[in-house]
């Protein structure tokens, strides 16, 4: 059952790199051009179909798929290179430090990532980079909670003890000690948060928050596809789909990684 | 785990009561009345106001519901487009055409029961000409006034500095509104007006609620209350209609959509034209785009008939200048450029960009039409070489960085109001279109003599198309569904009002 999590998990998420690859050198049309009717059924040549405007859906997908994977790239892993330094911090500094800090992720953690971008987007406009930061930022938190946490707990062991003793620097113990310690749950909640940061992405795109019009993303897509549902209800399927598939693959990975790793993790995450 | 369990009671509580919430609103909602009951009618709508005062707010929401149905003007505009007497109940003009007398029906009143005196409409138009606090749209619309004069009770006088053709015609619109002077200082939050509606209530992202007014000087209308419903999203304004819970949908945004509506023995759907040109506007401040070969190459580009296709359900029509087809200098200018991709790419050789050109489109994200118009626009000038930035900001930061700052390179709105071809005239307005020639005919074409003004606006009309002065992608129209029982709405849009005057349900 945790075997399957992880397999299932990681074909989707291979499925999707591997179309990402694809679409870096190649996609079947101009993802952005309009080369077909409109509105056509999935067939020859386009595969998926096309579009409301005429665009070949299946090189949309291709294309969007590229920007959430990019999106989820650089947000989590620059929310996971502030969080993590700070929640190990919290972790092992005195008392009314790691207070100070871990009040200080709650509150940012109240700031959904959506209410950070309408945020953002009135401050500086709707752009890609907008979704970035406020997923980023959101998603800071979440790390440094979880790095804390398990901060905590190493710290109680006994060869952190020992290391202490021996009059280790603390930056020395942290990196060789604390931090080999805690990267399972960290790669754990870094997939869980891929996931998330994809499902935020296009739900940004969704709203208008995201890329202009003229970037195809899955969220962009959904959008377009609303007005057209009585029409062609399967233009909407796809990025749906897409998105579905993508975030349930991210998460069924983290989900069984956590599991095959320590099942007492569970109880941190 | 155990932690979890009080968390999963509390969310399962506030489902109870949200759940309740929406049992009430459910209950509220009017439902079909019996005899005797009141007539009710619920309107869908998706622009809602910015307040109650339409002197003050802009946006085209404020009128949309009380011009014509709370609040009344000397004159109106008819369902032709034309002027007709309204609370004046005739006027004459002096033979320079600068000084309008207005006799006033006598029998006119206010809802609070005041009569509509000369003193009454002096102060109303004293307001709108001159209040600090007046938007600067309404009172350009009075700009050509000197003075305006109680003659007797019933009598009012207003001289123009020089003759205007225009001036009646925007006197029909939100300038030309007569309040009642009991209720000049709490307009804000309680219109006073003589129309045959009042307003009661309005709750903020939900309703507007009109209700009858009973003493109405004029013909009763034949509803009791009237909702303006508000909807974020058009499509669930769709499913509202599908579901019984409105009788009437103001504006389909969604046209794509309007075959869930074609059950004739449920639906009827009235296709009309509206004063709205979506206008792809360009800033002539752009050292490119002030060239006319690039201008004229962006609209051989574009294939107008297929954005309307894939942008507004192929509803719609191309009109090719400023002009929608209910004001009497209408022209069918669209074959002025024809969609031919290789003349636009000759035409931008011509100007010495056959390198390539790029250009930024900035456009509104809550207009339903702009950014899948502005993709499409991307895509077809990609093809002939000009590469096109889509960027999409919110409604407020449009109208700060684009309509006042002038930083954009070309942008897409419908421009709603009528007769605002006028616009082109003005150099300072955010398109910063600058011909003397054009606004010299504008100009005779208000002061000449009336006969006149139709040869002269159609001259003006060739002129901006010739001059490219902008792309016109296309008017929108005038989608109204109703439900079979509803009767008597006007078939095109030709003002701002959505008039409920004539409206009537038989159930």
């Amino acid at each position: 059952m945790r075997r399957a999590n992880v397999v299932v998990g990681g074909t989707l998420i291979a499925a999707i790199v591997l179309l990402v690859l694809i679409g870096l050198v190649w996609t079947p049309f101009n993802p952005t051009a309009i080369s077909g009717p409109r509105l056509a059924p999935p067939g020859w040549p386009h595969v998926l179909g096309t579009d409301g405007q005429g665009s070949d859906i299946a090189s949309r997908i291709i294309s969007g798929a590229k920007l959430a994977l990019l999106v989820g790239v650089i947000s989590v892993s620059a929310a996971a290179l502030i969080g993590v330094p700070v929640g190990i911090l919290a972790g092992m500094s005195q008392r009314w430090v790691s207070a100070i800090l871990a009040r200080g992720a709650d509150i940012l953690y109240g700031f959904p990532a959506l209410l950070l971008a309408i945020l953002f987007a009135a401050a500086v406009g709707g752009s890609t980079w907008t979704a970035v930061m406020a997923i980023g930022i959101a998603t800071i938190p979440v790390f440094v909670r979880i790095a804390r946490a398990a901060t905590l707990q190493v710290m109680s062991q006994t060869f952190i003890e020992a290391a202490r003793l021996s009059a280790t620097p603390p930056l020395q113990v942290a990196w060789r000690h604390v931090l080999p310690n805690i990267a399972p749950v960290l790669g754990v909640q870094a997939s869980v948060s891929f996931g998330l940061a994809i499902l935020a992405e296009a739900g940004l795109s969704y709203l208008g928050l995201g890329s202009g019009s003229d970037v195809p993303t899955w969220g962009r897509m959904l959008r377009e596809a609303q007005n057209e549902l009585f029409n062609a209800p399967l233009v909407a399927l796809w990025p749906g789909l897409a998105i579905a598939m993508a975030t349930m693959g991210f998460n069924l990975l983290g989900d069984g990684l956590r599991d095959l790793l320590d099942p007492k993790l569970r109880e941190i995450a | 785990m155990e932690s979890r369990r009080p968390r999963r009671l509390v969310a399962a509580w506030l489902c109870l009561m949200a759940a309740a919430a929406l049992a009430l609103t459910a209950c509220s909602s009017p439902e079909t009345p019996a005899a005797g009951q009141p007539v009710v009618l619920s309107i869908g709508a998706t622009l809602e106001p910015e307040g109650l005062d339409p002197a003050v707010v802009n946006g085209a929401g404020t009128p949309f519901v009380l011009l014509y149905n709370v609040y009344e003007t000397l004159v109106r505009i008819d369902g032709e487009g034309a002027v007709r007497p309204l609370l004046a109940r005739d006027y004459s003009t002096s033979d320079d055409g600068t000084v309008y007398t207005f006799n006033l029906d006598s029998s006119a009143k206010f809802s609070s029961g005041a009569p509509v005196t000369a003193d009454a409409v002096v102060e109303s138009l004293e307001r709108a000409r001159s209040a600090e606090n007046v938007t600067s749209q309404i009172k350009s619309k009075m700009e050509p006034v000197a003075s305006i004069t109680a003659a007797d009770d019933d009598t009012v006088e207003v001289t123009l500095t020089r003759p205007s053709n225009q001036w009646l015609y925007n006197l029909a619109g939100p300038a030309g509104i007569i309040y009642d002077p009991e209720g000049m200082d709490t307009l804000a939050d309680q219109p006073a007006g003589s129309g045959p509606f009042q307003f009661e209530e309005w709750q903020t992202g939900q309703y507007v609620k009109l209700v009858q007014n009973d003493d109405y000087w004029g013909t009763d209308t034949r509803v009791d209350e009237v909702f303006f419903r508000y909807y974020a999203d058009p499509n669930a304004m769709n499913t509202a209609m599908l579901s019984g819970q409105l009788d009437i949908i103001s504006n389909l945004t969604v046209p794509q959509s309007i075959d869930q509506f074609s059950d004739t023995d449920k639906f009827t759907v009235t296709e009309g034209t509206t004063d709205g040109e979506v206008v792809l506007g360009f800033n002539h401040d752009n050292e490119a785009l002030a060239k006319l070969p690039v201008r004229q190459a962006i609209n051989h580009a574009i294939d107008r008939q297929a954005l309307v296709d894939a942008v507004w359900g192929g509803k719609g029509k191309l009109i090719g200048s400023m002009v929608p087809p209910t004001d009497p200098w209408f022209e069918d200018l669209s074959d002025t450029y024809p969609f031919d991709q290789a003349k636009a790419k000759a035409l931008l050789q011509e100007a010495g960009y056959e390198s390539g050109l790029s250009l930024r489109l900035r456009v509104p994200n809550t207009v339903p039409y702009a950014p899948t118009a502005a993709r499409f626009v991307a895509a077809q000038l990609a093809e002939v070489g000009i590469t096109v930035q889509v960027d999409e900001l919110d409604f407020a930061s449009w109208l700060k960085e684009v309509y006042s700052a002038g930083d954009y390179d070309m942008s897409i709105i419908a421009h709603v109001e009528p007769r605002d071809i006028s616009n082109f005239a003005n150099p300072e307005y955010y398109w910063h279109y600058d011909n003397p020639d054009f606004a010299a005919l504008i100009q005779d074409a208000d002061e000449g003599p009336a006969d006149e003004q139709v040869s002269l606006m159609k001259d003006a009309a060739q002129m901006l198309a010739d001059d490219a002065a902008a792309d016109w992608l296309f008017l929108l129209p005038n989608l109204v569904i109703t439900t079979k029982e509803v009767s008597g709405l006007q078939k095109n849009a030709t003002s701002l009002a959505f008039d409920l005057t004539t409206v009537a349900t038989n159930r």
